[in-house]
């Protein structure tokens, strides 16, 4: 589960090293893809995005444009040394490199073959898988002691009620909410019920802090 | 403006709940029907009754797997991870005996209110029983077993090829069944007015699902900030729904009348009062006799203060239906009916007094958000209704 080959684009979108600017600006603009790796051999050689192939040509409207379009090649223009991901890696590895690069893809290796894309839409579609926002659910965000069964705790209530945890996530530690020791940490819970009034009730008497939502 | 209005409704429809202490009470829809009769509002007006739906009524929508569940459930049969797997036999729908033919009763009720409307025998129609917006094509959920909107728009289709209806739906949350129900139907606009499912069941509803492939632009949602008040609610009802509405130019208008977005409702984070359930249905009233000789049938839907806000909410959503002035004060009457069970007091007035509901202290932020809300919904979905 949010493994990046369970994101990642199979059906990639290449260039071979022969292909021109313009051939690459018209399939970006065709398949309304922003970034494009080149392949020779079946093996990834290098990466071109939208913005290289702009940057490297003449703006439009220049009277140069045309000549420079058919007579650049790709591998003039493209990243060599290019940050790619594996399949079996989470997501969040994904995640991580590209923020930390400030890149917007990642072309995923096996064996030096490319098998898929990465880009940063994926990685948001698996947030949403994560936090089950695709399926009907209220979201409650509870905050509770860090030591071992409290989150059990708090999911056992629910199941008390018959109600189905859509998902759980629960975040870094925090301060303690006033009056209270030690490092606390909040969780998310998205549960499958529209009255989610009993549970807060009963979690609140039992001593978790639900901070959303607000108490009547 | 004129027309003959008509309540469907029969006592049997009073069998659509879960029992218990479940919000979900329709003990709600007698004291309503009761207030509206105290008030001397239902005076020549006869509950019309109808025929409960068949599966094939509710095949139009549902799938027949589904229906046929149900049908076990209620009477008893069925594997409990298997009712769940279809959202039957859990703590927002339990199941109850003879669910099925409770639930088939309701949608009936709303299918013959739009067929009396679509026949002329009467302009507008109410059954507050109906609003169940949550349910799936296989799916209970949300207090919601079969979807009345989804079926009788269905049947509305299938009977008057070419028929345009636009669903309104003001309930505290996401009208979702019917939206996905009709997701890709440029022939049915659903427009739906809820707090921001960023917190709130079913946590849908954002202004970028608007319908998909021809029916892009026909889903219409406009989520708004949690302690949304009276003001801001109506502000943004005015700037969005008689624009959508012109635009689309429908035969028919079917609203959901919930009232959860009342600020003394348990189950929702809304501000509103009074004031915003009278004032919805005099706009849809107008809007239907503007746009189409004033067809327009009204369901109830959410509201779970059934003791100060349902009764009262829809009695004024009566009162505008059949053309008739909402009186000032409470009857004595049905306070002596009432009053003794009520867990809470119950008001004097028909109408919320403002002064007990000031704004909040976030009052402009809040409205200044769900304004932004409202252009981007002018911006980018109006433009695709044709």
């Amino acid at each position: 589960m949010l493994l990046i080959k369970d994101s990642m684009t199979r059906e990639v979108v290449v260039l071979s090293p022969q292909a021109t600017a313009g051939e690459a600006l018209a399939l970006c603009r065709e398949k309304r893809i922003r970034h494009l790796p080149v392949v020779e051999d079946d093996r990834l050689v290098g990466i071109v995005s939208d913005r290289d192939l702009r940057s490297a040509t003449p703006a439009l409207g220049d009277p140069d444009r045309a000549e420079a379009l058919g007579r650049i090649l790709v591998p003039e223009v493209m990243a060599r040394d290019v940050s790619t991901a594996l399949p079996d890696d989470p997501v969040e590895v994904a995640a991580n490199v590209m923020r930390e690069k400030k890149i917007g893809c990642l072309p995923v290796v096996e064996d030096d073959r490319l098998v898929g894309i990465i880009t940063s839409s994926d990685v948001m579609g698996a947030l949403v898988q994560l936090m089950g926002a695709h399926e009907p659910g209220s979201r409650l965000v509870v905050s509770m002691p860090d030591r071992p069964g409290t989150l059990a705790g708090a999911a056992g209530i629910f199941g008390e009620l018959g109600i189905n945890l859509v998902s759980t996530v629960s975040g870094p530690r925090q301060e303690p909410p006033p009056g209270e020791q030690g490092p606390w940490r909040a969780a998310i819970f998205r549960i499958d019920t529209i009255n989610p009034t009993e549970a807060i009730e009963i979690l609140e008497r039992a001593g978790y802090a639900v901070l959303w939502p607000p108490g009547p | 403006m004129s027309g003959r209005a008509a309540v469907v409704h029969d006592l049997a429809l009073e069998a659509y709940g879960f029992g218990g202490d479940h919000p979900f009470n329709p003990l709600r829809i007698r004291m309503t029907l009761e207030l509206c009769e105290a008030l001397g509002l239902l005076e020549d007006h006869t509950f019309v009754v109808s025929e409960r739906a068949t599966v094939e009524d509710l095949t139009t929508v549902h799938s027949l797997t589904y229906v046929r569940l149900v049908q076990k459930a209620g009477g008893g049969v069925g594997d409990p991870w298997d009712l769940a797997h279809y959202g039957l036999g859990t703590g927002d729908n339990p199941i109850f005996p003879a669910m099925h033919e409770a639930c088939a009763r309701v949608v009936g009720e709303v299918l013959e209110a739009c067929r009396m409307v679509m026949r002329g025998d009467v302009t507008h129609a109410m059954c507050v029983s109906g609003g169940l917006h949550h349910a799936m094509r296989s799916r209970a959920s949300g207090f919601c077993v079969y979807n009345d909107a989804g079926v009788a728009i269905a049947r509305l289709k299938e009977e008057h090829p070419g028929i345009r209806v636009a669903y309104v739906d003001t309930d505290a949350h996401h009208g979702d069944g019917v939206q996905w129900i009709f997701y890709d139907d440029p022939d049915v606009l659903t427009v739906s007015m809820h707090e921001s499912g960023r917190y709130l069941f079913p946590g849908t509803g954002g202004v970028e699902e608007r319908g998909r492939d021809g029916g892009t632009g026909y889903s219409v949602n406009v989520p708004l900030e949690p302690f949304t008040d009276d003001e801001s609610f109506i502000s943004c009802f005015e700037a969005v729904v008689p624009e959508v509405l012109r635009s689309f130019e429908p035969d028919l208008i079917l609203s959901q009348n919930g009232c959860d977005a009342h600020a003394l409702d348990p189950l929702s984070h809304l501000s509103a009062t009074t004031r915003l359930y009278e004032h919805i249905p005099h706009r849809v009233h107008h809007l239907a006799h503007e746009l189409c000789e004033g067809r327009w049938v009204a369901t109830g839907g959410g509201g779970y203060d059934i003791w100060r806000v349902v009764p009262r909410a829809w009695t004024a959503l009566w009162a505008a239906l059949s053309h008739q002035v909402l009186p000032e004060k409470v009857p004595e009457d049905w306070l002596a009916l009432r009053s003794a069970q009520s867990p809470v007091e119950l008001p004097r007035f028909m109408r919320d007094d403002p002064a007990v509901y000031l704004p909040t202290e976030h009052a402009a932020q809040i409205a200044s958000r769900n304004c932004r809300t409202t252009e981007q919904v002018l911006e980018k979905v109006l433009p695709l209704i044709r």
